[in-house]
């Protein structure tokens, strides 16, 4: 089956002794059409009864050459093509290409734009963190709270679609700008819909993350440690989950995050009013409550924005006029920025001409994704769905 | 001048032959005559339902009591073979008008094969088998309306008009038209054989399953452990089913469910004890009718620990019906869907079948064992003496009928629902650790705490106290629930996606 | 043509597996005092029987001759089933029961899951050696011959007066926790032994 694999061997000293009676060894494939794998991953499990023992993911089923096309396209054009990498959060994935190119020629951005970039990037990453949330209620065998977050998500996808038109693939955050202003009653509406969200997450909390089964489920699994998270690269909530507390926003301000007044939420041992007990820092509910808590922050830093939006500049316009004939200097840069899923980064070569050299992407899920096989081991069939949902992978990034 | 063309060959529609297409004939005619109706009167409908099926209690009761007493008492009884009696059409008629009853016209070739116990037996079996697939069409129509009501959805709304009523009915033509599929790798004959093997044990449950005093194919002295039985002997063909598939995720879903089932029926068994203490007997007729006395007569309400045991049988039947939060066997996020993940068509809804009409059993025997059976909650010494027809109906309304019976079992089957739309889904070592560490334990407690309650404090004050305590809280409980359900009915539609249709643009 | 070949085993082992309830009515509405009576339907009951005796004969039959140990243990199923359905049609419901929740549910389900956990069994196939078959013939041979000897040597009445019977359940109860006391506390003491055995084994080092 798998190469990788290592040969059954049942005198294994590293598998744990469940009982006396030993039981066989088999190989299990779990994906690329499995209902909680999250697109087309494939892991090679070898568990011994309801013991897994190894796990060990196959990707690469949704290759679509996604820096080859960046390299024989202009930068505009290559915009679409970013948010079908992360298709969850296409916002945020235009905005780091946009940012890195902006870094390499020096376009400048329209005050409004950044705001609005800013907004948008927040607004998305809500977005992204509901599905994250709903779908794991959902590998839990909880149906109801996929649904209720999807209903959330549609009403900011209808504020997606009535700034650019889009609902999935938005191409918004463009070079040098955002592709068109805002609708007229814009500011309202999102205040309007932040009203309605706010309380809702307590909703999420109440139904799925004090759940008494759900933190029996996800408390103190595929835990970990805060060495081990940095030592495997881990970003993002993922990364926040084992209690590191490092957020790109903060340490490495890009755009205006440096304006916002927000906090970074870590993974905390449990016992708490607001821990429940069973949780240690690490586990899978500790990434999974980093993000319900950075769905208040994104609100927060959207406040902010609303607050301060600055009106239209007639002469300036939303997006900077050379974007589209701006020529990439023989130069390199590497920007990276804070998706919902951690770190992602542009590597953008130029060579002079208006097409980029060198493209090249760290996805932050491919990067997460590699911790499985350290986490997914010596666990409970029923803990790998646990496990990949707290990673909240993206094949679509993970394979590009 | 080119047009346009695809490469493939378009397929041409679909005819059916043979008996599908009578089905599909049948069925498109039953849509067409009755969506109308169904749609303008729903009201009606259900109304209606309900005083046909006390009516035919009624019918029921007349006509089997004549013929008992035809057959049986008055000519002879003893010599009665199940093939058919001696008995002429004027013998009858003779015997009728001897009791002044109206003996004209057909009634007496009506009465005349029913002489025949062969004969009562298929016309009672055959309403046994209609209720059996009713009740799984209808719980599993009713489970996705609950689970699209609790999700702020609507759940099925357009086949048969009125809330999709027909749409379990289109389901089942059409698993029925699906192809039947056999992996090549797999055991065949036990895949074959495997949905029959769930099936029917489900299917004989309801032989001796009382749905009324006098509702019952077979009074069996040990109906109760049958029955148990019976809904034990269903993960024979699951694990079957599992196995036989040639497919590792089929597999672990019969492991678990074998794992499962085997360590639950022991504190649901042992729980099931508590009341046949009580009551004395394995007949579920006589413990149902133990409790005639008004609510507060129900076991579950005689100590705390028949109430204990109550609710320890209830979340035990969960498991032992593999329902949510139990439902490992079949977890779609683990197991794709675990032992029926090779299955498609009839043979896939023969497991539904099974499972749907297992909620039903396990339900009926948390009403029949606790909750007072077929009664309601006013005492049956209230009813009209009297058999006349009025009577009659007013009694099956007001004080114990079939109806009410199976009513309570859907609020039952409504809990069932309810927590599988709410609760995650528990790990296996959970699972048996709730089993062995904490369900069985409290079944033991129950057990000897019943037993010690029975000889040391029945009869006395502190028994009656205790159970009129324990019944107005549930009476209490009971009225809390239907106080929600009446503030969310008047108030949850507006709060539901209110700004999403009313606020933003686009939309 | 393909419904009526889907729905046709539902038919047939539904009335495989009522049959008994036709044989045999016992139907407690019909008499107050919970009696219980064969209907004289002898055609009927011989029937059953036979189709009960056919099941259990030709179920064990497969058992010996089938060599995938998961078939065996349906086939196994089927022998028992039948064995019970026998006992009903013997008005012992009771024992019939019980033979359906201890062997049917209980114990043949454990023994799948011995073997479908424990190792490549349920894949594996059996081939029977040559001496292993001899031996088994001789015990069989034995066996027979044994039961041949009872089945000869016992006195069979030829019609019996008791078709009624009271409920099984009272007598069965009494009789347990009286006449029958000594052997009921030796099972149970036998059992709690094997119960502490097994939590022996299977706890963790």
């Amino acid at each position: 089956m798998a190469d990788t694999i290592a040969p059954i061997n049942p005198a294994d000293a590293s598998a744990p002794r469940q009982a006396d009676v030993r039981t066989e060894e088999m190989l299990v494939n779990m994906g690329p059409q499995h209902p909680s794998t999250h697109g087309v991953l494939r892991v090679v499990l070898r568990t011994d009864g309801e013991m897994v023992l190894q796990s060990v993911p196959h990707i690469g089923y949704l290759h679509r050459c996604a820096e080859k096309i960046g390299e024989n396209v202009a930068p505009y054009q290559y915009v679409p093509y970013t948010d079908r990498m992360d298709y969850l959060a296409g916002m945020n994935n235009n905005q780091a290409f946009a940012l890195a190119i902006e870094k390499l020629t020096g376009l400048e951005v329209p005050e409004r734009a950044k705001y609005i970039r800013v907004m948008f990037a927040e607004l998305n990453r809500i977005a992204s963190h509901l599905v994250a949330v709903g779908t794991y209620g959902l590998d839990m065998g909880a149906f109801t709270p996929f649904l209720y977050c999807f209903r959330e998500r549609e009403m900011l996808l209808d504020l997606f679609e009535s700034a650019c038109g889009a609902r999935l693939t938005y191409s918004y955050i463009t070079i040098g700008g955002v592709t068109d202003d805002l609708p007229d009653n814009f500011v309202d509406v999102c205040s309007e819909f932040l009203d309605y969200f706010e309380p809702k997450i307590d909703d999420y909390n109440n139904l799925l993350s004090y759940n008494h089964i759900f933190v029996k489920r996800t408390g103190n699994v595929g835990v970990i440690s805060a060495e081990d998270a940095i030592r495997y690269g881990l970003t993002g909530p993922v990364l926040r989950g084992s209690g590191v507390k490092f957020d790109l926003r903060k340490a490495k301000p890009y755009e205006i995050y440096d304006r916002f007044d927000f906090d970074v939420p870590v993974g905390l041992p449990g016992g708490t009013a607001e821990i429940p007990r069973g949780v240690v820092v690490g586990d899978c509910w500790s990434r999974y409550y980093v993000r319900v808590k950075e769905m208040i922050e994104s609100v927060k830093i959207i406040r902010q924005c609303l607050r301060d939006l600055p009106d239209a500049d007639e002469k300036e316009g939303i997006c900077n006029k050379k974007c589209k004939t701006v020529k990439l200097p023989d130069d390199e840069v590497y920007m990276e920025i804070e998706n919902p899923r951690g770190q992602l980064g542009f590597y953008v070569k130029g060579d002079g001409s208006a097409i980029p050299a060198r493209v090249k992407a760290r996805g932050p899920s491919f990067c997460n994704l590699c911790v499985l096989e350290y986490a997914g081991k010596n666990c409970l069939l029923a803990d790998i769905p646990a496990i990949i949902g707290s990673m909240d992978v993206v094949m679509g990034e993970v394979d590009r | 001048m080119t047009q346009f063309s695809v490469p493939w060959k378009q397929s041409p529609p679909i005819e059916h032959r043979g008996p599908a297409r009578g089905i599909v004939a049948l069925a498109r005619f039953v849509y067409k005559v009755a969506t109308p109706i169904v749609s303008r009167f729903p009201g009606p409908i259900l109304i209606a339902a309900i005083v046909f099926s006390t009516l035919a209690v009624w019918a029921h009761w007349e006509l089997f009591g004549w013929v008992e007493t035809i057959a049986v008492s008055d000519l002879n009884g003893s010599a009665n073979s199940i093939w058919g009696q001696s008995l002429t059409v004027a013998e009858i008629g003779a015997y009728l008008e001897s009791k002044s009853v109206f003996a004209g016209g057909i009634l007496k070739y009506l009465l005349w094969p029913l002489q025949m116990e062969l004969f009562r037996d298929l016309v009672g079996l055959a309403a046994i088998f209609q209720l059996f697939n009713l009740i799984p069409v209808y719980a599993i129509w009713w489970e996705r309306k609950v689970a699209g009501r609790i999700q702020s959805r609507m759940g099925p709304m357009r086949v048969g008009g009125w809330h999709g009523w027909a749409q379990s009915f289109a389901d089942g033509v059409k698993l029925v038209a699906k192809e039947d599929l056999v992996p090549a790798q797999a055991d065949g004959m036990l895949f074959r054989i495997a949905p029959y093997l769930a099936f029917v044990p489900s299917l004989l449950a309801f032989l001796c399953f009382p749905l009324g005093s006098y509702w019952v194919f077979r009074n069996v002295d040990v109906a109760l452990i049958f029955i148990v039985a019976m809904v034990g002997v269903e993960v024979v063909g699951v694990i079957m089913a599992g196995w036989a598939s040639n497919n590792k995720w089929s597999v672990y879903g019969a492991m678990r469910e074998a794992c499962q089932m085997v360590s639950y029926e022991i504190p649901m068994t042992t729980v099931l004890l508590v009341p046949i203490m009580t009551a004395g007997t394995l007949n579920m007729v006589q413990i149902g009718d133990m409790q005639s006395g008004g609510w507060f007569t129900w076991n579950a309400f005689h100590n705390p620990f028949t109430f204990i045991a109550f609710i320890t049988y209830y979340i035990a039947s969960l498991a032992n019906c593999k329902r949510a939060p139990f439902d490992l066997p079949e977890s779609e996020s683990e197991l794709v869907a675990g032992f029926h993940t090779e299955y498609s068509g009839f043979r896939w809804s023969l497991f539904f079948f099974a499972e749907y009409a297992a909620m039903f059993v396990v339900s009926g025997l948390a009403v029949t064992l606790f909750l007072g059976a077929w009664h309601t909650p006013l005492p049956a010494t209230w009813a009209f003496e009297e058999n006349s027809l009025f009577n009659v109906l007013l009694n099956g309304i007001l004080f114990s009928s079939p109806f009410w019976f199976i009513f309570k079992c859907f609020i039952f089957i409504y809990i069932q629902l309810w927590i599988r739309w709410t609760l995650p889904r528990i790990r296996i070592d959970q699972v048996l650790y709730s089993c062995v560490q904490v369900m069985f334990p409290i079944a033991c407690i129950a057990l000897v705490g019943h037993a010690v309650w029975m000889v040391l404090l029945d009869g006395t004050m502190v028994s009656t106290v205790i159970r009129w305590v324990l019944g107005l809280m549930m009476a209490a409980v009971t009225f809390g629930f239907l106080s929600v359900a009446a503030f969310g009915y008047r108030n949850g539609r507006r709060m539901v996606g209110y700004l999403a249709v009313k606020q933003l643009p686009g939309s | 043509m393909k419904l009526l070949t889907l729905a046709a085993p539902i038919i047939v082992v539904m009335l495989v597996a009522i049959a008994p309830a036709f044989a045999v009515d016992t139907d407690l509405t019909l008499s107050e005092q919970g009696i219980q009576r064969s209907a004289d339907g002898g055609l009927l009951e011989a029937l059953m029987f036979y189709v009960c005796a056919a099941v259990v004969l030709g179920s064990g039959l497969a058992i010996c001759l089938s060599k995938n140990i998961v078939r065996m243990a349906v086939y196994l199923f089927g022998t028992l089933a039948s064995v019970a359905l026998m006992y009903f049609l013997l008005l012992a419901n009771f024992i019939g029961v019980i033979q359906l929740i201890v062997y049917a549910g209980g114990t043949l389900i454990l023994l799948i899951f011995g073997v479908m956990l424990t190792s490549k069994s349920p894949w594996a196939k059996f081939d029977v050696k040559r001496n292993e078959l001899i031996a088994a013939g001789v015990v069989c041979a034995l066996f027979a011959c044994l039961l041949l000897f009872v089945v000869v040597n016992a006195e069979w009445p030829l019609e019996t007066d008791a078709v009624v019977v009271g409920s099984s359940m009272t007598q069965f109860g009494v009789g347990l926790l009286t006449n029958y006391l000594v052997p009921f506390e030796a099972m149970s003491v036998l059992l709690l032994v094997v119960m502490i055995g097994a939590a022996y084994m299977a706890r963790q080092e």
